[in-house]
């Protein structure tokens, strides 16, 4: 936005001229249709989801079978061919995919951005940095067959009871698979920290391990909570490594125990992909019910980067 | 920042904490990395098998290509790290060209025809000339005249006339358009003629441009000669390879004229590291010295399951036979029809966010809107992509052109936020100096602006790109084939695409079979593109904030 007053004052004259408004005009059209994209998102998961509840549906003139918000909500059976649609279940996967995941990339992302922003040579990092973009350049299918191939055998003569499908590997692989995303933003709120606070905290007598980890860390502590969201709900809306990992059996886990990640579950973008990506005929109640997670899915997304960017600009330390 | 021990007389400061602290954060950071890459090595040497080789093969290639890389390499390295740097760069190059070179091949041999090919640049050709005339004969043609010509020609060239606008009321064709004027000529030459025709010229041009950049017209004529000789060398030898003409002259022309106008280059404009294109010239007669040899002394190489047939074949449910052929065609046209729709698009966002939005409520909207749009998970844009184009405009499922769009979509906000940063990386000066010189606000954009931004645009659309190549899950939800046994004919066919159809070999034909041939093959085949792209895009980089 460099509409600064010196540009408006010099192109002021020929703002209306013929090439001018053509330009201005495509310009605007593709920046509008960001906004129409968003529409069409949200229209769309809200018309085809309210097909699906039987509170909505006749408000759009549907016929056939519906469910209940209520047993959708609070229901612990996902079973689409008999009609048992309790959201939970799949809930509780999402929810272990996003703890698993979240105890392997938050400690090693923010380790690696204290690393980078605060150790590592200029050197150093120009290698790691494209080093770690790689690792999330690699696509999430690619992800999942490590998984099952190599991870889950790799894992079974140390974790009894570890079957072919599991929590545990799905939970491996998307963690590494967030560690970048981490990484980069913490790094970047912690480069942000001005030098002067460590240059303080040096003049005090303080050793670098002691500014880094009481200086720097707390002062970029938004940043790195920001982070943290945006990777959770990466987590959240991560798709084919879980598809391929972890199973295709919906089943209702207490996310809290260590012992259900050994279980096969089915989290909600993998139940997706398994209702779409079956012999789901369309405009039957399951081929709804894809809809109905999705806008499930799009809500929870949404809030989280919607907090991840009020905790960055709430709690930004203004230096 | 290391000033913390060295000052004395502070008494002595426990190092170990530190020390600790400092490998555990290097710890942190190497894990991920070391984890995939032992990942890779283990799915590279599941799909590339390379201790099935004889032993002679190992000791032929070690003697003919190991051995003396390393001996170069160490006396390039001697003469100076920067011409170790560019042999290498100029190795990565060629790999890279070939691998892209396959790629456009493989368009002309199964979609594009050559004759139709020809005609369309022909017709691209004409108007665009015909306009350039008309505005260097007068400069001063208003600009609505040069639009009306603009649209005019192009329309004439591409429909004829009446043309579409005429059809819709009936009215018969009066004079064919240029394009199936060309298409429909009874006479064409041999198809590898006319592609080196359409391919040779520009890149010849290019080439010489860059080789001779500032040196007098006889070396610039020598150079684009020598490039056009190359690629109709390309056409003329490939049936002595047992190859057509046609990949042939494309091969030539995308994977072979590029690396080696990159050498010439180097070797006239550079002397001091000249000394290191000593490198790719010894890998490159390496590998051919120790074909040979060990083809002559009888060494079987490696069963490697990524190979010509896996290269070219279609899916089998033999895992040994299964091919990708069609996996990877899909992904090209994917590819191309994402370009073409999402690139614009956001870059013209981009331009309008950063030079031309006041800063109104707006603008924030969009703003934050863009943000969480590139949050939203790809399976909800496969949804997207379901419920508007299949369900309410009535599209076929699976096509190519549905998945472009849908895919588009998807990068859309990413490819915004990257242009964003790159024309915000553009000084404010260089702006108000382009004011000041009289420029307008577009002429600013056009001139000033985009070209300066050009490579870190650049740089972000082909990581964004490398991001829809890799995206499996949009794909499933629009309903995209998982097996595919043929290309594309064109962009309104049901394709598959290259992680789609890994996921359909890891899933539904899920089998120790299929886990240890085919998978690994087509992952390997999937992850070298991805970092072949993904290279590119951080060599464009380097170089970009090295000249900034």
């Amino acid at each position: 936005m460099s509409g600064d007053s010196l540009a408006d004052d010099l192109t002021r004259r020929t703002q209306n001229a013929p090439p001018e408004l053509l330009s201005r005009t495509f310009f605007f059209v593709c920046a509008a249709l960001s906004i129409a994209t968003t529409i069409g998102l949200i229209v769309l998961l809200t018309t085809e989801a309210a097909k699906f509840f039987t509170f909505s549906a006749q408000l759009v003139g549907v016929e056939g079978e519906t469910a209940t918000l209520v047993e959708f909500l609070t229901g612990t059976v996902w079973q689409p061919t008999s009609g048992q649609f309790g959201v939970l279940a799949l809930v509780t996967a999402t929810l272990m995919v996003m703890i698993g995941s979240s105890v392997i990339a938050l400690p090693l992302g923010v380790g690696t951005a204290i690393y980078l922003s605060e150790y590592a040579s200029p050197r150093v990092r120009s290698i790691l940095k494209p080093g770690l973009e790689i690792l999330a350049g690699i696509p999430t299918v690619v992800y999942g067959f490590f998984a099952i191939i190599y991870i889950t055998p790799m894992l079974q003569p140390f974790v009894p009871g570890l079957g072919t499908f599991n929590m545990l590997s799905a939970c491996i692989v998307v963690g590494i698979m967030i560690i970048p995303m981490v990484a980069s933003i913490s790094e970047d709120a912690m480069s942000a920290v001005p030098e002067e606070l460590r240059q303080a905290g040096y003049g005090m007598g303080a050793t670098k391990f002691e500014v880094s980890t009481d200086i720097v860390v707390p002062s970029a502590l938004s940043g790195i909570f920001s982070s943290f969201i945006l990777a959770l709900s990466r987590a959240i809306g991560e798709t084919m490594a879980v598809t391929i990992a972890a199973g295709s059996t919906a089943q209702f886990l207490n996310p809290f125990n260590p012992a259900t990640y050994t279980e096969r579950a089915l989290p909600m973008t993998a139940a997706m992909i398994k209702l779409i990506g079956g012999d789901v005929t369309g405009g039957g109640i399951a081929y709804r019910s894809v809809f109905a997670i999705g806008i499930t899915l799009f809500v929870i997304t949404l809030a989280m980067n919607v907090i991840s960017d009020y905790v960055a600009q709430r709690y930004r330390e203004e230096y | 920042m290391a000033t913390n021990n060295e000052i004395e007389g502070f008494g002595r400061v426990s190092r170990t904490a530190g020390t600790l602290f400092r490998y555990l954060l290097l710890a942190a950071t190497l894990f991920g990395l070391v984890f995939v890459t032992i990942l890779l090595v283990y799915v590279a040497n599941d799909a590339i098998q390379p201790l099935t080789a004889d032993p002679g093969w190992h000791l032929t290639f070690f003697l003919t290509l190991v051995l003396p890389t390393l001996a170069v390499g160490v006396y390039a390295n001697r003469c100076g790290i920067e011409a170790l740097r560019t042999g290498v760069f100029t190795i990565g190059f060629v790999v890279v060209a070939l691998m892209f070179s396959g790629g456009a091949a493989m368009i002309f041999v199964d979609i594009v025809e050559p004759l139709t090919w020809l005609a369309f640049l022909v017709a691209l050709a004409v108007p665009t000339a015909v306009t350039m005339a008309v505005v260097s004969y007068d400069h001063r043609i208003s600009f609505v005249t040069q639009f009306v010509v603009t649209v005019a020609a192009f329309y004439l060239s591409l429909f004829g006339v009446p043309g579409p606008l005429g059809s819709l009321a009936g009215v018969s064709t009066v004079v064919p358009s240029l394009f199936g004027f060309v298409a429909g000529l009874p006479f064409a030459p041999p198809p590898w003629l006319m592609m080196a025709g359409t391919f040779g010229p520009p890149v010849a041009y290019v080439g010489s441009r860059y080789v001779a950049a500032d040196r007098d017209r006889r070396t610039h004529v020598l150079v684009g000669a020598g490039v056009l000789a190359v690629v109709l060398a390309g056409g003329a030898l490939a049936p002595f390879a047992g190859v057509d003409p046609v990949p042939g002259v494309v091969v030539a022309a995308v994977g072979l004229a590029p690396p080696l106008v990159y050498a010439a280059g180097t070797a006239v404009n550079r002397p001091t590291e000249r000394v290191g294109l000593l490198v790719p010239a010894t890998v490159v007669v390496g590998s051919l010295v120790g074909a040979v040899a060990a083809d002559v002394a009888g060494f079987a190489g490696p069963q490697s399951w990524v190979d010509w047939t896996f290269l070219t074949n279609s899916h089998s449910s033999t895992a040994a036979e299964a091919g990708f052929y069609p996996a990877i065609g899909g992904s090209i046209l994917l590819m191309l029809t994402v370009a073409v729709l999402a690139f614009p698009v956001g870059i013209g966002a981009a331009v309008y966010l950063e030079e031309y939005a006041p800063n109104n409520r707006f603008t924030r909207i969009i703003d934050v809107n863009i943000s969480n749009l590139a949050g939203v998970p790809s399976v909800v844009y496969g949804l997207l992509g379901l419920g508007l184009f299949v369900t309410y405009l009535d599209q076929p499922p699976g096509t190519v052109l549905l998945g472009g769009a849908t895919l588009g979509l998807l990068i859309l906000p990413i490819v915004i936020i990257s242009a964003r940063e790159a024309i915000r990386a553009v000084p404010e000066e260089t702006r108000a100096a382009s004011y000041g010189m009289g420029a307008t606000k577009w002429q600013t954009v056009k001139n000033v602006v985009l070209p300066r931004s050009f490579s870190g645009i650049l740089t972000g659309t082909i990581l964004a790109l490398g991001r829809a190549i890799g995206e499996t899950a949009p794909l499933i939800m629009i309903g995209a084939p998982n097996v595919k046994y043929s290309l594309p004919a064109g962009l309104s066919e049901a394709a598959s695409a290259m992680p789609l159809q890994v996921y359909a070999w890891s899933s539904l034909y899920a089998g120790d079979d299929f886990y240890q041939k085919a998978v690994p093959a087509g992952v390997v085949v999937l992850v070298a593109i991805l970092l072949a792209m993904n290279s590119i895009a951080i060599v464009l980089r380097n170089k970009y904030q090295s000249t900034e």
